[in-house]
């Protein structure tokens, strides 16, 4: 293993492709900055938010996103792989995960978190799903199924998570605030109202 | 490098790793340079595939794996793809690989939905997307699911080339991993690795 750290080597390895022209100067600043700063209008934990309070209110739109989720998210951001959507009910719960790196519906919610990459996560939950969840402080009825998807091909998952009771009068923004990250991934529900 | 595909990246159901750390208020990069190699991996993706860059991390000698940090593995792995592109010696970029694009497939697959399918063995020195814990396990095909070019051929040559079908196949738990588990995995599974029952 090298001695270098890696802060070393990747500003070596930096260096070298500035040198050939193969990164220009400015350009990796540019898109970190853009990710740091991440908006509701591009892949973040709140873009998906959006989508899934949208689903909660419009029925046409939930039909679509179920039946046809490539183009019905690109509305919102263009998909460039293939997306399935996930959805709760009362007797079915879903979480997803990839085992073999970390597919992550990233086109749509950004950048996993670290704990979504870690080598615990990778490993149990496809075999003990509902010790993980129960770290997560998710509790599933034994009388729901639950269903563990292996990102293991060209497709990424969205779990379309179930509305939280006592939100009938609640609107499509406020309905988004409700929403998270682990909710769209399955290791959480929605914040309560 | 000659490595087997059993190496340590199939992580799905191995035992011993405890709890799953969450972070409170996790930043979008744990140091600068995690920033710096997230954006670097484009100066050579665009001339290889996704498959080819996983596949460079798998060879990872185990030990360096499970202890490098996640953005550590992809340095790793943009190090060596640089390397092999030649990119780091001149100012030649190599061809440029196009990407497919989501498509549903046309044509009827040999599996449909609901059909019983038996997952290959693929042992290969090359690269797979079965996870050893369902190797030879039965599933029952969910649906399929698109159609994209065979990841195995892809990291080998470095090209996608034609694509085939991909089924979304589902598992009993507790065949995989005893009779304590009540629950079900699915997984994207390419046509050519599933087989009759």
């Amino acid at each position: 293993m090298s001695d270098l750290t890696p802060a070393e080597r990747a500003e070596i390895l930096e260096r070298h492709l500035q040198d050939h022209g193969h990164v220009h100067p400015g350009e990796v600043d540019a898109a970190i900055a853009a990710a740091e700063a991440a908006s509701d209008d591009g892949p973040s934990p709140a873009l998906g938010a959006r989508v899934v309070a949208r689903a909660w209110v419009d029925a046409d739109f939930r039909d679509r996103l179920l039946t046809d989720p490539v183009d019905t998210i690109s509305e919102y951001q263009p998909q460039t792989v293939p997306i399935a959507v996930l959805e709760d009910t009362a007797s079915v719960h879903n979480v997803i995960v990839c085992t073999l790196c970390s597919c992550y519906p990233s086109g749509l919610l950004g950048n996993p978190p670290a704990w979504y990459k870690s080598f615990e996560y990778r490993t149990r939950v496809v075999r003990e799903p509902r010790a993980v969840l129960a770290e997560f402080g998710v509790e599933i009825d034994a009388d729901v199924e639950l269903r563990v998807h292996d990102s293991t091909a060209e497709q990424r998952y969205l779990v379309l998570p179930l509305r939280p009771a006592g939100t009938d009068d609640w609107d499509e923004q406020q309905l988004a605030s409700l929403v998270t990250r682990n909710a769209m991934i399955g290791t959480g529900f929605p914040l309560p109202p | 490098m000659i490595v087997g595909v059993d190496s340590v990246h199939d992580l799905g159901g191995m035992h011993g790793f405890g709890p799953v750390a969450v972070e409170v208020d996790e930043p979008l990069f744990h140091a600068p340079w995690e920033g710096r190699v997230w954006r670097l991996l484009a100066a050579v993706m665009g001339s290889t595939t996704i498959d080819r860059f996983r596949y460079t991390i798998e060879q990872m000698p185990p030990a360096e794996y499970l202890a490098a940090s996640y953005y550590e593995r992809w340095l790793w792995a943009i190090e060596h793809l640089a390397a092999e592109q030649g990119i780091l010696d001149g100012t030649d970029r190599p061809a440029r690989v196009a990407r497919p694009s989501p498509s549903t497939p046309t044509w009827a697959g040999r599996f449909n939905r609901g059909d019983r399918v038996r997952v290959g063995n693929p042992v290969t020195s090359g690269h797979t997307r079965v996870p050893r814990y369902l190797r030879r396990h039965l599933g029952r095909v969910e649906r399929i699911a698109f159609a994209w070019p065979n990841p195995g051929e892809s990291a080998a040559t470095g090209i996608y080339g034609e694509a085939e079908l991909v089924y979304t196949v589902s598992f009993a738990a507790a065949d995989l991993f005893g009779p304590a588990a009540d629950h079900s995995v699915t997984a994207d599974l390419a046509e050519s690795d599933l087989e009759e029952p």
